[in-house]
């Protein structure tokens, strides 16, 4: 396991409570699992992503991801419409492990409301909490 | 205030090699190395692993009256219960059984070893030393026996997977010698110095260990009892002897998944608080031929017998690799949806999968040309009603659904009965 020094979390993303990340790339939102949570699950094993044309509210359940070891809900960080999805993952659900913030990404999202972005972590927030929970 | 978790002597060595750590029972175990579990249950099918095993608890039972103490508190019929003819038990043999309450319910299961006329041991879960010494000590009643809860007091770990005695031949003193006649389920040697049974198993610096051909993963391979104070060099020297075949250290999770898709139950999961009959591991209990009645009297037997509304465990294997999370007590419904029972373990074993109408695993000597598995769930239910092989049920979380057939095997072409040369030859070739 990770310690907490050894996390990966960049500075250009934000973080959900639940460790969804979100980032925006022009007008869309895209939206992954970070660092922590892949290092937390162990190997990935298969991802369950929504449809394109979705739609979901801030902090739905929107996919399921399956560990050897767990299943668990991802809740999206940011409401709107799919308008896009990882299909690489189906094939590769690994990626999550390997590639959290670029080839392991789920969905993208079109913000219904973007500044819900504002209500997410910084990098520096997000270490703090971890550091807290330890 | 939480309670304070046990070490084991290889603590240290685990966090030091990047062991994601977890509290399991009473002990802070490796749940997986940075390998990964997906890594290290293919190391095991198809190369070798070693876990940390130290966590499970030792008691040794002697005396003269040890032989009739066991065989009212333990399942197996020690008269009848080595190989297909099914004679008695004898020095460098063990079998494997439970220990039940007047009930019938499982207070755990066990090996028990016989080390010598009059001496055995048996070797239950961790943190149930002591409840299995006390249940012995309960039934002693006026018979001439010693009880000695060694938990916490010896070493052990397990090397597991096709390539384990090839990696043990790097490290023990005359391995042609101890590898001959060892089958499965024979052990030889012994952990303590004192002993005139150490002599038979050292290692190349002198370490005398008890090693048995047992384990819980399928998979041809050892566990290994050492003295406590040399568990980490004996560690340390096996996985450097592994490093030239593959050998990975695994965590808890994959010896979940390797014994879950190998039908071996785990205990207070699988096995438990309720009758222990109507499972796959009938083996466990003293069935005369036909299965019609017991060859001999034990504690639980009564209870066994007479049972009102029995329950029925089953293994059983999924379609693709998503599970029920068993933290959300899934169900078991039947064809026409009715609630018929609970499901106990889901897993995943990612090594194997399907290829027409059948199952093929990673080492199945037969398997379709470029087959690469994605996994399948697996596991136990325990249903009201009887269900055959072949049947299918649906198994549901809050999350999903997911159908699920009835088997009485998982994984296939397991390799734990392979004869110890052959598997020997096997793998020589294969270098």
């Amino acid at each position: 396991m990770k310690e907490i020094s050894e996390l990966n979390l960049p500075d250009d993303i934000r973080y959900a409570e639940d460790h969804e990340w979100a980032r925006l790339e022009g007008d869309r939102i895209r939206v992954g699992l970070d660092d922590y949570a892949q290092d937390q699950l162990g190997d990935i094993v298969f991802v369950e992503l929504p449809q394109i044309g979705d739609t979901f509210e801030k902090g739905k359940e929107f996919a399921t991801v399956e560990s050897v070891k767990a299943v668990v809900e991802c809740y999206l960080p940011v409401g709107g419409e799919i308008i896009a999805v990882n299909t690489a993952l189906e094939e590769s659900p690994e990626l999550v492990n390997k590639s959290p913030y670029n080839d392991g990404w789920f969905v993208d999202v079109n913000p219904s409301d973007p500044s819900e972005m504002d209500d997410l972590m910084t990098n520096a927030e997000c270490l703090e909490k971890l550091k807290g929970a330890d | 205030m939480q309670k304070e978790t046990k070490k084991t002597p290889l603590y240290d060595w685990h966090v030091a090699h990047g062991a994601n750590m977890v509290s399991f029972g009473e002990y802070e175990m490796p749940l997986w190395y940075p390998a990964g579990a997906k890594k290290e249950h293919l190391a095991v099918l198809t190369k070798a692993g070693i876990f940390d095993t130290s966590h499970m608890a030792l008691v040794i039972v002697i005396g003269p009256d040890v032989f009739e103490l066991l065989q009212i508190c333990f399942t197996k019929d020690l008269y009848a219960c080595v190989g297909k003819d099914k004679s008695p038990l004898v020095p460098g043999r063990c079998v494997y059984g439970a220990f039940l309450n007047e009930s019938g319910k499982v207070i755990d299961d066990a090996i028990v070893y016989q080390l010598e006329h009059n001496t055995y041991m048996t070797v239950v879960n961790a943190g149930l030393g002591g409840e299995v010494a006390r249940h012995l000590m309960a039934y002693r009643d006026r018979r001439n026996v010693e009880i000695t809860d060694l938990t916490d007091k010896i070493g052990k770990m397990d090397i597991q997977g096709p390539m384990a005695a090839r990696i043990l031949m790097k490290v023990l003193v005359d391995p042609e010698e101890v590898f001959e006649d060892m089958l499965y389920f024979t052990f030889k040697g012994y952990f303590d110095e004192a002993s005139p049974l150490a002599d038979k198993v050292r290692l190349i610096d002198g370490t005398p260990l008890l090693l048995s051909r047992t384990g819980y993963t399928g998979e041809f391979g050892f566990e290994i009892f050492v003295d406590q104070s040399h568990l980490v060099k004996v560690w340390e020297m096996i996985f450097d002897a592994g490093q030239d075949f593959g050998l990975l250290p695994c965590g808890l999770a994959v010896r979940d998944s390797l014994r879950a898709s190998a039908v071996l139950p785990l205990s207070h999961q699988d096995i438990g608080p309720w009758p222990f009959i109507n499972h796959p591991w009938h083996f466990a209990l003293p069935f005369n031929p036909n299965r019609t009645d017991f060859t001999k009297k034990f504690i639980g037997n009564e209870a066994l017998k007479n049972i009102d509304k029995p329950e029925y465990t089953y293994a059983f294997t999924g379609y693709d690799l998503r599970k029920v999370s068993v933290y959300d007590q899934p169900i078991v419904l039947d064809s026409e949806g009715n609630k018929i029972g609970l499901v106990l373990t889901c897993i995943c074993d990612i090594a194997i999968g399907r290829h027409g109408d059948r199952i093929y695993s990673i080492s199945s000597p037969d398997k379709p040309e470029n087959f690469e598995p994605k996994g399948l769930s697996c596991g136990f239910v325990k249903v009201k009603s009887k269900l055959d092989p072949g049947q299918v049920v649906e198994l549901k979380d809050k999350r999903r659904k997911i159908k699920v057939m009835i088997v009485s095997d998982i994984r296939p072409d397991r390799t734990a009965r392979c004869p110890i040369e052959e598997i020997i030859e096997q793998k020589e070739k294969r270098l």
